[in-house]
Parts: structure tokens; C-alpha cells; sequence
């Protein structure tokens, strides 16, 4: 494995720690002070940091660290996460992210932002929690009082809380403090890949105060010893008031590559007589990586000066300890095996109690795609099959038959099944909606809360790259445009703070999603008078409130009074439109006054199959998506009435519907058909309104594999795509709303139906 | 004795005694097996897990071969580490110093 391969990985993982970065903080945002959350919070960008170091990302490392930081003041209590404090951290996450993506596609970082934040975190570690530093005797961390708050480019130079009293005078620790006993046996691999297992103690020396016994049995002679292998071993008591997974964090990067047990001690007075260990107390701050500037040198070196004299004291303590070392040395095999038992036992149940989550594996896209497209294959196979079964059998073979069934079901749950590879939750679009509802806010000056729901509603990984932009245009105008200032929402006595709801759930099939604001809802008079002066309407007409609404999908409209740097330009909605129809989706808005406007987006789950309803129409076949169909009914003449030059209607339970010939839209016939010979389906259109599109005949429901057109050929109007049936012909998907849309422009616009023909 | 301390040999650290310095290591100490050997650590800056081990393992054959193996001078960074991890190195200080 190169190191971009590895790199690419850590970013991905960056993406996910992100991602749960930002959970996490949302979660506490809305009051949740679980520790595990602030804990699941601290892990994120401890990872992130963690990985950071090992690439030489140093400008993620040294903002991750003033960050983690300022975690781990709220992690241990000593910052209360209100929502002043979480509002830079969220700030900070978005910066996090900002600067994992500079380090992936290179680019740029806005540097004072993160300065700024950088000073804001750190107020808040160190203007918060006045004692912190003082809290061990004061003599004990020279070097940790002379150092000043961390630079932005220094290292982990964090105040480490230990004692030398307590280790000089009494040999009783401080009971109140759990102890841990890791034994950490590392592999040559984790050398092997240029970490060290003294950057890994030395990590786990800042949790608290640890003892250490190294292990050096399995050390063979000079002239046996492969110098690159791995033989020492540790055995590790560490006091610390962090929780089991704070130290097995420490080794999240070398998990595989070395053998960990982590146990609490639970006789503290044996485990002290059992391990005579060597105290590792020092300041290990200046193992820290790079020597830096001089100036910084220096004042490590009188520091160092000064622990070399405490050094004389310890060493000798140490030496002695040595002594009865070794003896004990002995016992410890035979008392870790008996340990390592119960130690198991207690990893694994406290894995299982710390995620419910199952293992995953990562898959490349690409195979995913080549499986689906063999599926696809094997549908349109098992479709051919058993038609030419059924076209040859004269007698009714009724085995051949069940087993064709059955094959078919088989084929269909193998399809779903490889679907659901493909599924995703929705998750990761919605939370980066959240930090573009910030931003705006930010810079529109209003108060806005996000509200997400069904966040886990699954669908396939195509749709929810797609989605991304589409949703950022609409948020973007849900804030902007429809949510009112805070004086206004006051003076309509309203909350100050606007809700924006984004929903996910999955209907009949389909995804749906919606986007609701509480603002002031669409000015319908405004959008009318501004469609009439674009000539997009005309001056008389008459339109239903739902169809205003809809004008302002069109191009090239905008109602903002001036544009402003966010929206405004008249480019969202039209585009919105476009990328939500290319996803063979639907949207519709719905306003009310005073009471804000609702987007509702309706998204296939996938676009690789789709069910559909195959008829004939004018001798050629075409398939309707299901999903547009409300139902199918024969017509009868008495229900036909003619209307204008060439529009008919068609009345269904005393309503009437507009007559759709599909033959004569596409260009298949030249004259219109006689409504009474064909069957029409109703389908409901974008537009809300409903729409009878009349064929020639059903042939039957099937379920077809989508084949692009735009890729094997070219677009055209009217189709969304094709598909192979099973007697190999190649069917065209109907595009329903183009083909409305087309009806409805002979109305409108007379050109319109033209291009659709042609 | 006398003999011996005359040919005592002087084994200057690299600054960093990381993964790629551990196999010279490794070979410079070889290549001195046989006779006494002090070893000057007053330039290291870091020192990783495997040099250690293979200091460490040196300090065992020369007691073996009853042959002296000293650290002269320890830099700051490497007497810490060591302390870090466990190792302790003070018995084989130079006493002189």
C-alpha cells in the first residue's frame, strides 16, 4: 500500500470523525450531557489530530490540538458547554473541516478565522478554568508553569497534573484515583510503519500518573537480534481519573499492528507490591517531536536542567526498584495469562456495551456498481426466460412455471438486497446542511435553528450526491428569503429564532423530503406582478395560488428586492428544478402566508431499476413509471369533451381532467387518437394538479432496469430514459412531468410543445 | 585491564535514533564487539523503542563477554526517554562522570 492510498483512507475517516464530530456537538447543543457523548466528541478530534501528526498535516494538528484542549476542559467538568461555548466549537468544526479538505485537495483556509477561533478556544480552556493550572503543587511542573499558553505551533504542551511528593515520600498513591494495568506487547509491524512505541507511551503518560515496567525477556543477543523487529514489552499502571477508552484511544492508530490488555486494578495495595515499577514522572513535553525555535530550546533546557537534578533523585529510587524487579518479572506471564481471561472478557463486553454498532467493511463504488449492473443483467435474463417459457408452452409445464416464479422472486430479492449495498442514510447531506444554515445565518444577521428528522431514512448513494446541491440552494433560500429578521418575526409575534425543518422519511417506495421554514411565506401578488413584468405570464391570466407558487421554478426569477451575495440572483430554483427532475424527482412547494412555505422533494430510492407499467402507443413500447401513476380506467365517450381547437378533457367523478394524447406529443402519430380505443392513466404531475395520459393499450406491470440514454445515446425530449424488455426489444421510459409539461406549454407557450416533439 | 582500557572504543549517537538508524546501529555495535565500549548519547534529540532495544541488547552481550559498556554523556532527550519507557539506564552510567 502506497501512502496516498493510506492518506485516503485517514480522509475518509476524517470524514466520518467529522461527521460525528458535529453530532456530537449538536446533540449537547440541544442539551444532552451524556459524558459518552463528550467523550464520542473528544475521540473525533483526537483521531483527527492523531492521524494529522502521523502525515505532517501540522496546521490540522496544531488546530486540532488547541481544540481537543479546550474538549477536554468540558470533558472533565471544568467548562460548562453552554451555547456560547458550543457555538465556537461548531465554528471550530466547520474550520476542522475546512482545513481537512485543504489538506486533501490542497486549497486554501481562510487563516484569520482559524486564528480567531484558535483564540477563542483558548479563552475558553484557560479564562474558564482559573485553577486548572494550579491545581498540582506548584513546584512540581516547572516547566509547565514556565511555558505560557500553547502557542499555535507547539505541541501538546499540556500542564501534566502529577506530584513528586507523592512519589518520594509516601509509597501509598492516592487512593481516590482508579488505576489501570496495560500491558502493551507491540508487534514489528507497528515499527515497521514508522510509529514508535515511545510516542505512544509517552501519550499515555499525559493521562495521568503512570508506572512502567519494560519487559526485556524476550530481547535476544546482538548478534541474533533483528534490529527492526519488535521485543520489548510493557507493563503499564496507570492513575488517571480518564476512562478505559481514553487510553485505549491512545492506541487507536496501532490497535493491529500490538497486543493491548487495559484493566483496571481492582487491589490497588497488591497490584503496588506486585509491580514495582519505574515511576515515569517527568514533563515529557520536550520529547515532543521537533526541537523548535532557540528561544523555546532554551527554556527546555534550564527546565531540563533542573529535572536532570530531580533525575538524580528518582534514578536512584529506580535502581532499586530494578533490583527487586526482576524476581517479580518472572510471575508476570503466568499472572497476565491468568489475567487475560477476565481482561477479554471485559474488552469484549465493554465493546458490546459501548456501540451496538455492527462491523462494516469499505467497498470500492466501482464494485458495487459492476455487481448492481450484473443484477440489472440477470433481471432483464430471468425477464426474457420466462417470457419465451411462457411464449413456448402450449400445455401449461406448471413446474417449469413455479420454478420461473420462484426464480424470479430469488432475482428480486437479490436485487433489493444489492440496493440496500448501495443505501446510505441521509445523514451526512443533512449535516452539511446545518453548517450552511450557520453561515447564513451569520451573515443575514438572523437567528435560525435547524431541525433535522429521519436522518437515517436510507437511499441510494447516487441520490445523496446529488441531493447535496439542490438542498444548499433551498436552504440557502429558506433563510434568506423566507425567514423574516429578528424584528420582524418579534412584531409578527413571532419566536425571534426561525425553524428550518428538514425531514426524510421514506414513502411508497419513494424518498421523501422536506423543507420547512416558519417564515413569511411567498408573496404571491410580488411573484405574480414579477412573472407578468418577466413576460413569463401573461398580464390576464388566471392562476391558482399552487401554480404562482410554481413560478418561481422558472428561470431567471428572483423576488429578493436586491441580490445579495447569497441568493437572490434568480439562478437556485430553476436549477433546484432541473437537478431534482434529473434525479427523476418531484418537488412542489406549499405556502402559507405569515406561516412560512414548505418544499416537498419526492426522490426515486435508486436509479438503476425503477417499476413501471408497460404500454403500447402507437406500436411502440414504452414503460410509465408506477411511482407517476394514480390509476388507470377506460374511457368512456360520453366522458370526453372537446375543449378549444384541440384540447379535450375527460370527466372523472365529476371533475375534469386534461386529456394528454402521449402519440401525438412525442411525435409517434400525426392525427390525435380516438380516446375511446385507448385507456388512459391518470398520473399526478408535478404541479400537484393531475393529468390523463391516454395509450393504446397496458401490456403489464414490470419491474425494469434503467438504462441511461444520455450515455448510450443522446436526450430526448420527453424520455428520461430506456430499458430492455424481456424479449430484448429496448423500451423508452416515459418522462411524465416533460410530457405534462409539454401539454400544459401548448397552453402557455406554443413552442414549447414544439421542442418536446422535436 | 590497563590494556583493555586503551582500546576502549567511543561510539557516538546519531541526533535521531529512529526506525532507518536502528539497522546501522545495530552494525556499528557489531563491528565493536570484542572490546570496551562507551557510548556518547550527548547528541541525541530522539531516540525511538528499537534503538533502545538494540542498546540494550549490546549492554547484555558485553556483560556477557564481561567487557565494560558505558554511556558517557546522555543528552536530556534520551535519558528521558528511556525513563519514559522503563528502561533504566543509570547502572550503566559512567561512573567517572
Amino acid at each position: 500500500m502506497d501512502m496516498n492510498e493510506i492518506k485516503e483512507i485517514f480522509f475518509q475517516e476524517c470524514e466520518e470523525q467529522l461527521a460525528e464530530l458535529e453530532s456530537g456537538l449538536l446533540k449537547l447543543n440541544d442539551g444532552d450531557r451524556d459524558p459518552e457523548t463528550v467523550n464520542a466528541v473528544f475521540r473525533a478530534v483526537h483521531s483527527i489530530k492523531g492521524g494529522a501528526g502521523a502525515f505532517g498535516l501540522d496546521d490540522l494538528v496544531s488546530f486540532a490540538h488547541v481544540f481537543e484542549t479546550t474538549l477536554d476542559c468540558v470533558r472533565s467538568n471544568r467548562l460548562e458547554p453552554n451555547q456560547e461555548v458550543l457555538k465556537v466549537m461548531l465554528r471550530s468544526a466547520d474550520v476542522l473541516a475546512d482545513l481537512t479538505n485543504a489538506a486533501r485537495d490542497g486549497g486554501s483556509v481562510d487563516e484569520a478565522r482559524s486564528r480567531q477561533l484558535i483564540k477563542e478556544l483558548e479563552a475558553l480552556a484557560n479564562g474558564e478554568v482559573p485553577q486548572a493550572a494550579a491545581e498540582p503543587a506548584p513546584k512540581a511542573a516547572p516547566p509547565a508553569a514556565a511555558a505560557p499558553v500553547p502557542p499555535v505551533n507547539e505541541e501538546g504542551f499540556q500542564p501534566v497534573a502529577f506530584s513528586f511528593e507523592e512519589f518520594e515520600t509516601g509509597e501509598e498513591p492516592a487512593i481516590d484515583l482508579p488505576t489501570y494495568e496495560i500491558l502493551f506487547r507491540p508487534k514489528s509491524d507497528l515499527y515497521a510503519k514508522g510509529n514508535d512505541a515511545t510516542l505512544l507511551l509517552r501519550d499515555l503518560s499525559r493521562l495521568g500518573e503512570m508506572s512502567i515496567h519494560c519487559d526485556m525477556d524476550g530481547l535476544p543477543a546482538l548478534d541474533r537480534m533483528n534490529p527492526e523487529a519488535a521485543y520489548f514489552a510493557w507493563k503499564i499502571s496507570l492513575k488517571t481519573d480518564k476512562v478505559e477508552e481514553a487510553i485505549r484511544s491512545v492506541f487507536e492508530f496501532a490497535e493491529w499492528d500490538c497486543e493491548l490488555e487495559v484493566m483496571l486494578a481492582d487491589d490497588q495495595a497488591q497490584a503496588h507490591e506486585e509491580l514495582p515499577m519505574q515511576p515515569v514522572p517527568f514533563d515529557l513535553s520536550m520529547l515532543d517531536e521537533e526541537p523548535r525555535a532557540s528561544v523555546e530550546e532554551e527554556d527546555r533546557t534550564v527546565a531540563g536542567e533542573r529535572d536532570i537534578r530531580e533525575l538524580a533523585g528518582s534514578a536512584a529510587e529506580a535502581t532499586s526498584n530494578v533490583v527487586q524487579m526482576t524476581p517479580s518479572a518472572a510471575r508476570v506471564p503466568a499472572e497476565s495469562g491468568r489475567s487475560a481471561a477476565s481482561a477479554a472478557a471485559q474488552s469484549a463486553a465493554s465493546q458490546q456495551a459501548a456501540s451496538a454498532a455492527t462491523p462494516t467493511i469499505r467497498v470500492d463504488l466501482d464494485r458495487v456498481d459492476r455487481l448492481i449492473n450484473l443484477v440489472g443483467e440477470l433481471v432483464i435474463n430471468q425477464a426474457m426466460l420466462s417470457q419465451s417459457v411462457i411464449e413456448n408452452d402450449t400445455n401449461g409445464t406448471s413446474s417449469i412455471n413455479m420454478g420461473l416464479e420462484e426464480l424470479q422472486q430469488l432475482t428480486r430479492e437479490i436485487q433489493d438486497s444489492v440496493m440496500a449495498i448501495r443505501a446510505q442514510p441521509v445523514k451526512p447531506v443533512f449535516q452539511r446542511m446545518s453548517r450552511i444554515v450557520r453561515e447564513i445565518a451569520d451573515m443575514t444577521g438572523k437567528s435560525v435553528r435547524l431541525v433535522t428528522e429521519g436522518e437515517n431514512t436510507e437511499v441510494d448513494k447516487t441520490v445523496i450526491d446529488k441531493l447535496a446541491e439542490p438542498l444548499t440552494h433551498m436552504i440557502r433560500n429558506a433563510v434568506d428569503h423566507g425567514l423574516e429578521t429578528p424584528e420582524k418575526r418579534i412584531a409578527a409575534g413571532k419566536n425571534p429564532e426561525g425553524t428550518v425543518r428538514l425531514t426524510a422519511k421514506h414513502r411508497s417506495g419513494r424518498i421523501v423530503i422536506e423543507l420547512a421554514d416558519d417564515g413569511a411565506g411567498i408573496n404571491r401578488e410580488k411573484v405574480r406582478q414579477k412573472a407578468i413584468d418577466n413576460d413569463l405570464i401573461a398580464a390576464d391570466a388566471n392562476l391558482s395560488d399552487e401554480e404562482i407558487d410554481n413560478l418561481i421554478f422558472h428561470a431567471g426569477f428572483s423576488t429578493a428586492d436586491k441580490i445579495s451575495d447569497i441568493s437572490g440572483r434568480g439562478v437556485g430554483m430553476d436549477v433546484v428544478k432541473r437537478s431534482i427532475q434529473a434525479l427523476g424527482g418531484r418537488i412542489n412547494i406549499s405556502s402559507k402566508p405569515g406561516q412560512g412555505s414548505v418544499f416537498t422533494m419526492s426522490l426515486p430510492l435508486t436509479l438503476a431499476v425503477l417499476d413501471g407499467m408497460v404500454v403500447t402507443v402507437a406500436n411502440q413500447t414504452l414503460v410509465v413509471p408506477l411511482t407517476a401513476i394514480v390509476e388507470t380506467l377506460q374511457p368512456e365517450a360520453s366522458a370526453i369533451h372537446s375543449f378549444g381547437a384541440n384540447q379535450r378533457l375527460i370527466s372523472i367523478r365529476n371533475s375534469f381532467c386534461p386529456l394528454v394524447d402521449v402519440g401525438r406529443i412525442l411525435n409517434f402519430r400525426a392525427t390525435q387518437a380516438n380516446p375511446v380505443d385507448g385507456v388512459a392513466l391518470l398520473v399526478e404531475s408535478e404541479g400537484g394538479g393531475q393529468r390523463a395520459l391516454m395509450v393504446d393499450a397496458i401490456q403489464g406491470q414490470r419491474q425494469v432496469v434503467i438504462k441511461s440514454l444520455e450515455a448510450n445515446y443522446t436526450h430526448v425530449p420527453g424520455i428520461a430514459a430506456a430499458t430492455i424488455l424481456g424479449d430484448g426489444r429496448v423500451a423508452l421510459i416515459l418522462d411524465v412531468d416533460a410530457i405534462v409539461a409539454a401539454s400544459r406549454g401548448q397552453a402557455l407557450k406554443p413552442e414549447m410543445s414544439l421542442a418536446a416533439a422535436g | 585491564m590497563a590494556s583493555r582500557n586503551t582500546a576502549r572504543k567511543k561510539l557516538k549517537l546519531a541526533p535521531v535514533l529512529d526506525l532507518n538508524e536502528a539497522t546501522a546501529l545495530h552494525e556499528r555495535l557489531l563491528a565493536l564487539k570484542g572490546g570496551a565500549v562507551t557510548i556518547d548519547a550527548s547528541a541525541v534529540e530522539r531516540v525511538g523503542a528499537l534503538c533502545v532495544q538494540v542498546l540494550m541488547a549490546a549492554a547484555r552481550s558485553w556483560e556477557e563477554d564481561h567487557l565494560s559498556f558505558t554511556f558517557a554523556e546522555v543528552s536530556d532527550a534520551f535519558i528521558k526517554t528511556t525513563q519514559l519507557i522503563g528502561v533504566d539506564v543509570a547502572p550503566l552510567m559512567a561512573k567517572e562522570i
